[in-house]
């Protein structure tokens, strides 16, 4: 069953736009990364999602209805849908209080309400907190409270901001594993942001990519922020930092000064040792030093340090060819069909 | 120099043993100077925090200039509340036939304009303060409108508290409205500082430094409840 619709949905901050999202439809059940740099919209397309904030243009629709943002139509709406955030912050009281709230909101009554609350913190591994302070809790144990506080209000939907960006490798495990067990035991539909491409493939059914607001085909993990430089023998550069440049294509809004983001697919690059014959607006090549090589699916992920760190994904038969090793020296080469320039 | 210290000291010892011997003169005029303060404090509180938490989350043009006026009214000295309300409440006024002038309820109401401003003020500075998520996390957990506003106050509470026992200690210590709206009346109006401003007149200063000694003593006692109710809440 598809559970959000959105079309032509426009979100504007100062007359800016931050989100631009054709059509995407998300459906009922599953777990969705939205996979995105930071300023990608992915938390404005979070807040959305859980009826926080009205587009400024566009219709988005819940199962199947449309969303209007009066608010006594949409309070009932945001009741089926929680959203934890990225900081998620605590009530000024104890930890069992924070996740009664929702719940008296919803009329509880006090006998039930203590059970979902010992359920809830037992289900986040808290239980024996129930008592304490909230602010007392760690970075990690507020993050899985927050989770617990949603948990209570058996939500169909847990939209979560960047759940692990700000927590310790254990806590990161116990959350992706809490996040698994929720959508499986509970069939809750689970949305959660990232801008780590191996969570996102490891935890999610679906991996959307956001970039400058937009839906991205590719989750462009390869985003940078460069500037346009002024052409040198017919042919234009953009410099991601100082001493790292690549050429630009001659699109119309791309003029010299102009501050781009970039992005680089990562399955578009291949590595090389031979020096390459680049003729000079067909081949960009770069070198840099080999920092990271694992194992991810059917690829190879490497981490190339050229100035900048760049991820390439091989397939296997490629990287058992080619045998590159950590510390190495290599040449990236790319077309530019694996690039992208987008004005910011 | 001896001679002053010894008068402080005999004074002092008079005025404890007064305030000790729970003196029915005394304690009257406690009674009366709590129960106006208290009461002129309560509706400022009923008007000022409401006002002020509506300015604070509220978009409206002349805003900053409200904001401005109320930070403006906080410097109002208490004669010129008294002179303008003694205006409107003398049998010339346009609330003479009410014949307020000199009774509990005209200190309440000078006392109450006198304040409202400091609690809005406070108020305004204490929910600006409250972090932006607690609106947030409130609405996505599935509060109304009035239920998130009283997360957001809950969260500001301490600011707000300390809002109150500010004005509090404001009109517990004022003595411009008191004397002339209340017109310091023995056993009706008559409050502590009015009560201090005359035995000073006379020149006897043990009731005088009783009744500093009790203003005192209610000042501390505030701020020590205050700071008790704070540290239990745990921040």
């Amino acid at each position: 069953m598809t559970l959000y619709v959105l079309d032509r949905i426009v979100q504007r901050y100062h007359d800016r736009v931050v989100l631009d999202i054709d059509h995407l439809e998300i459906e009922a059940g599953g777990i969705h990364a939205l996979l995105g740099p930071n300023g990608a919209g992915k938390t404005t397309l979070l807040h959305l999602l859980a009826f926080l904030e009205a587009p400024a243009s566009g219709t988005l629709r819940f199962q199947g209805q449309p969303v209007t943002f009066v608010p006594k139509q949409v309070l009932p709406l945001r009741r089926r849908v929680v959203l934890v955030d990225q900081h998620p912050i605590m009530f000024s009281t104890t930890v069992g209080n924070n996740i009664e709230f929702g719940l008296k909101i919803r009329k509880i009554e006090k006998t039930a309400r203590q059970r979902i609350v010992d359920e809830a913190l037992t289900t986040v591994g808290l239980r024996h907190y129930r008592d304490a302070r909230a602010f007392e809790l760690s970075g990690g144990e507020t993050q899985r409270l927050a989770l617990a506080r949603g948990l209570a209000l058996s939500p169909e939907v847990l939209l979560c901001d960047e759940p692990t960006a700000s927590v310790d490798t254990e806590n990161q495990t116990i959350i992706v594993d809490l996040l698994r067990r929720i959508n499986a035991d509970r069939g809750t539909t689970i949305v959660f942001t990232t801008h780590d491409r191996l969570q996102a493939t490891a935890l999610a059914d679906r991996t959307l990519a956001l970039a400058s607001g937009r839906l991205a085909e590719a989750a462009h993990e390869n985003s940078y922020v460069g500037t346009v430089l002024p052409q040198a023998d017919g042919h234009l550069r953009c410099r991601l930092r100082d001493g790292v440049e690549i050429a630009a294509p001659s699109q119309a809004d791309l003029t010299a000064a102009t501050l781009v983001r970039v992005a680089i697919d990562p399955h578009r690059i291949s590595l090389d040792r031979i020096e390459p014959a680049a003729s000079p607006g067909e081949e960009h090549p770069i070198s840099g030093t080999i920092l990271l090589i694992m194992a991810e699916g059917e690829h190879i992920r490497l981490v190339v340090n050229v100035g900048v760190p760049v991820v390439v994904l091989m397939d296997r038969t490629g990287y058992g060819a080619l045998r590159p090793a950590i510390g190495e020296t290599m040449r990236l080469r790319f077309g530019a069909d694996a690039l992208s320039f987008r004005p910011l | 120099m001896n001679l002053a210290m010894s008068f402080f000291l005999d004074s002092f010892i008079a005025a404890c043993r007064l305030a000790w011997s729970l003196d029915p003169e005394l304690l009257t005029i406690v009674r009366v100077s709590l129960a106006v303060s208290c009461l002129a404090t309560v509706f400022a509180a009923l008007v000022g925090i409401p006002a002020g938490f509506a300015i604070a989350h509220g978009h409206f043009p002349g805003k900053r200039a409200v904001i401005t006026l109320l930070n403006t009214l906080l410097a109002l000295p208490t004669v010129v509340i008294g002179l303008f309300v003694y205006v409107f409440i003398s049998r010339r006024g346009i609330f003479g036939p009410l014949d307020l002038l000199y009774t509990q309820q005209a200190m309440i109401i000078g006392q109450f304009i006198l304040i409202v401003p400091l609690i809005t003020a406070l108020t305004i500075a204490a929910i600006s303060r409250v972090d932006e998520r607690y609106r947030k996390t409130a609405r996505t957990l599935g509060a109304n409108g009035w239920q998130t506003g009283l997360v957001v106050l809950r969260e500001g509470r301490f600011g707000i508290g300390a809002a109150v026992i500010s004005a509090f200690g404001r009109v517990i210590s004022e003595i411009g409205i008191s004397m002339m709206l209340g017109g310091n009346i023995k056993g009706f109006t008559r409050t502590m500082t009015t009560a201090m401003a005359l035995e000073y007149d006379k020149g006897s200063f043990t009731l005088a430094v009783a009744l500093g000694l009790v203003l005192m003593t209610i000042s501390l006692g505030m701020n020590v409840l205050f700071n008790l109710i704070q540290g239990r809440s745990g921040r």
